[in-house]
């Protein structure tokens, strides 16, 4: 029955300790080759035949540019949209569209939507794997190939209504609008998260809570927000954070807020939003780890 | 890190180490009445189920153990506890010298987990990507790898289908990739809950072959759960039986034959067509000469019996065997249900 030696269990066991030598530097390099095999995994997947490969990207391009197309031919009809001109509502559009993209290059296999994973009992999969579950949200989601269908149609529209307002884009301003994109799409992840992670303690109730919650804000992200009343902006601005999703950050990033400092609240509002979801996510960590997951769903998991 | 690594290396030679292990679930009560829809919704009844009550046990190094019990006796609660999916309510764990659920990162490091029907398969990509994304999470060796995955393709069978498409495979197919994918970090105890349920007869037979094989060359600890008891006697030296949440046997597979009923069937051909009538042996048909006989090999021998008959005819065939270990179990449980 005892058949390794001693030896053999110290020089395995130590082994293993320096696989999982977790300093910074390490841990970057580890984050780096995760990337790098979940893009490899999303090009095997694109490239299985060509029918897939063409079928797949033309169908999200077209989920995506019609998500936008409403305002801009509202913006055509009406040459504008009240204090917005066309260039700027399409560069607005172009923010979104790059919002949208991101999320859908960085987040796939239902991390956007936490809560399908928390609630068929998938989270198992991740807590057996040797790393930081932040780690393997933050890359098991990336899908550059499949994911990535809005990103240049939404780069397009930026460079074009750039060009039409002759914007002189300095490498401060280029640094602004970077973070201020990284921004908005981390408000996004963390609103589906918050509401997400109520699936750790309803499960069947809230499987499908972060697609519809981040649905909303979506849906709504497009609209200039400018001429509604102060209660409804507000709540806009806050619980339902619509306004930093494109419409803020795109007249901070124009020069149309007055404020000096209005490049900075969207990141602000994000790190704030971000913190709040880390926080509830780790109290339903907690949880799970009190109950685990009372039932288990493959669908979705993996494909 | 070095020092580390030395300190925390566990010289002990049991892995697994179980004390005083409680936990407790809390099910909500409905009841089916329309005048109770409202304090069903604000203050539903709570039935507490102990799903674990003072559990305690020891694993040695290199065992193979059988954790068995009827449904909801807090088999795959244990399983979850040993993979730092779930935290005890009260006691202690320790596997490998470590508690798991609060050195998880370094703990799955040195376990794999199989859980039937679950599949750590990418579902639309070849075996292969999958095995590949295992190395770069685990952060496997490339030479290291490339070892163990030619032990796992050769050994698992593994050759045929490894650019298959996962979705493509067939459950036995799926399982036994899943079995080489959890062990290409080589681990030093492997989990099992249920990995063959829904599996062919032959893929059944080769997987077991496969684990023995695992524990013989490799002196891997694994702990598994099954309701096969055949697949279970086959394969482990050990049985540890829950019942209710607590330990109701430890101990091989002879004594727990010996200690709970040694029931065998007799066969008998004699010459007449009436059955003998016996003392401490249970008739359980006649067809023609044919008779047979259930009895407990504990309270009564086989020569004794066949002295009884004997004596009230003429024996031309006999033969006994024992009862199979399934309905050993399923005699057991019907026990404790009483």
């Amino acid at each position: 029955m005892k058949n390794s030696s001693l030896t053999a269990v110290d020089a395995q066991f130590k082994h293993n300790l320096d696989l999982m030598n977790f300093e910074p530097l390490n841990k970057f390099n580890h984050l780096l080759r995760l990337w790098r095999v979940q893009g490899y995994l999303d090009l095997m997947w694109m490239t299985q035949d060509w029918k897939l490969f063409l079928t797949y990207y033309a169908s999200d391009l077209f989920l995506n540019i019609a998500a936008v197309t409403g305002v801009l031919f509202l913006a055509e009809r009406f040459d504008g949209i009240g204090v917005w001109t066309k260039p700027q509502v399409t560069f607005m559009l172009g923010y979104a569209m790059l919002v949208r993209g991101i999320m859908e290059t960085l987040f796939g296999y239902n991390i956007f939507s936490i809560s399908r994973r928390l609630g068929r009992g998938q989270l198992d999969h991740t807590l057996v794997q040797p790393h930081p579950v932040w780690m393997a949200l933050l890359t098991e989601g990336f899908m550059p190939f499949s994911g990535s269908a809005s990103i240049i149609p939404g780069l397009l529209l930026l460079l074009w209504s750039g060009t039409v307002l002759a914007l002189d884009p300095t490498i401060s301003w280029l640094f602004l609008a970077l973070l201020n994109v990284a921004a908005s799409a981390t408000i996004l992840l963390s609103f589906s998260f918050i509401w997400g992670s109520l699936a750790f303690w309803a499960p069947r109730a809230t499987e499908e809570i972060s697609s519809s919650a981040s649905g909303l804000l979506r849906t709504l992200m497009p609209f200039p927000l400018d001429g509604l009343s102060f209660a409804m902006l507000s709540g806009l601005m806050t619980f339902l954070p619509v306004g930093f999703l494109a419409w803020y950050p795109a007249r901070a990033l124009l020069g149309l807020e007055s404020d000096a400092w209005s490049e900075l609240l969207t990141p602000t509002v994000a790190a704030i939003f971000s913190i709040i979801a880390v926080w509830i996510f780790k109290q339903g960590l907690k949880a799970y780890g009190r109950t685990g997951s009372q039932r288990y769903l493959s669908f979705g998991h993996r494909r | 890190m070095e020092e580390q690594a030395h300190s925390a290396i566990s010289h002990s030679d049991i892995v697994v180490d179980l004390s005083g292990v409680c936990k407790t679930f809390h099910q909500k009560q409905r009841s089916e009445r329309i005048r109770d829809i409202f304090s069903n919704l604000v203050r539903p009844q709570v039935r507490q189920v102990d799903a674990l009550k003072d559990v305690t046990l020891q694993i040695h190094r290199g065992e193979v153990v059988a954790y068995a019990g009827p449904n909801g006796a807090g088999k795959s609660t244990t399983i979850k506890i040993l993979s730092s999916l779930l935290t005890p309510d009260s006691g202690t764990v320790r596997v490998l010298g470590m508690d798991p659920k609060l050195e998880r990162i370094r703990y799955v490091n040195r376990i794999g987990v199989v859980f039937g029907q679950r599949t750590e398969l990418w579902w639309d990509q070849p075996v292969a990507a999958t095995f590949e994304w295992k190395r770069v999470v685990w952060n496997i060796p490339r030479d290291r790898f490339e070892k163990s995955l030619e032990f796992v393709k050769e050994v698992l069978g593994l050759h045929d289908y490894f650019n298959s498409l996962a979705r493509e495979l067939s459950l036995g197919q799926r399982m036994r990739a899943d079995m080489g994918l959890a062990l290409l970090h080589e681990p030093e105890i492997l989990f099992l809950d249920e990995p063959t349920i829904g599996v062919d007869v032959l893929a059944k037979r080769n997987m077991l072959d496969f684990v023995k094989e695992l524990n013989r060359t490799r002196g891997v600890t694994i702990v598994l759960t099954s309701h096969d008891m055949s697949e279970l006697e086959q394969l482990a030296g050990r049985m540890i039986m829950v019942d209710r949440g607590s330990i109701a046997f430890d101990g091989d597979f002879a004594t727990l034959r010996r200690q709970f009923t040694d029931r065998r069937h007799l066969y008998l051909e004699t010459d007449a067509s009436t059955a003998p009538v016996l003392s401490s042996a249970e008739l359980v048909r006649s067809d023609g000469n044919r008779h047979e006989f259930t009895f407990d090999a504990g309270v009564i021998g086989i020569s004794e019996i066949l002295e009884q008959v004997s004596a009230q005819t003429q024996v031309i065939d006999v033969e006994t065997h024992r009862v199979s270990i399934d309905d050993v179990i399923a005699d057991l449980y019907k026990q404790w249900n009483h």
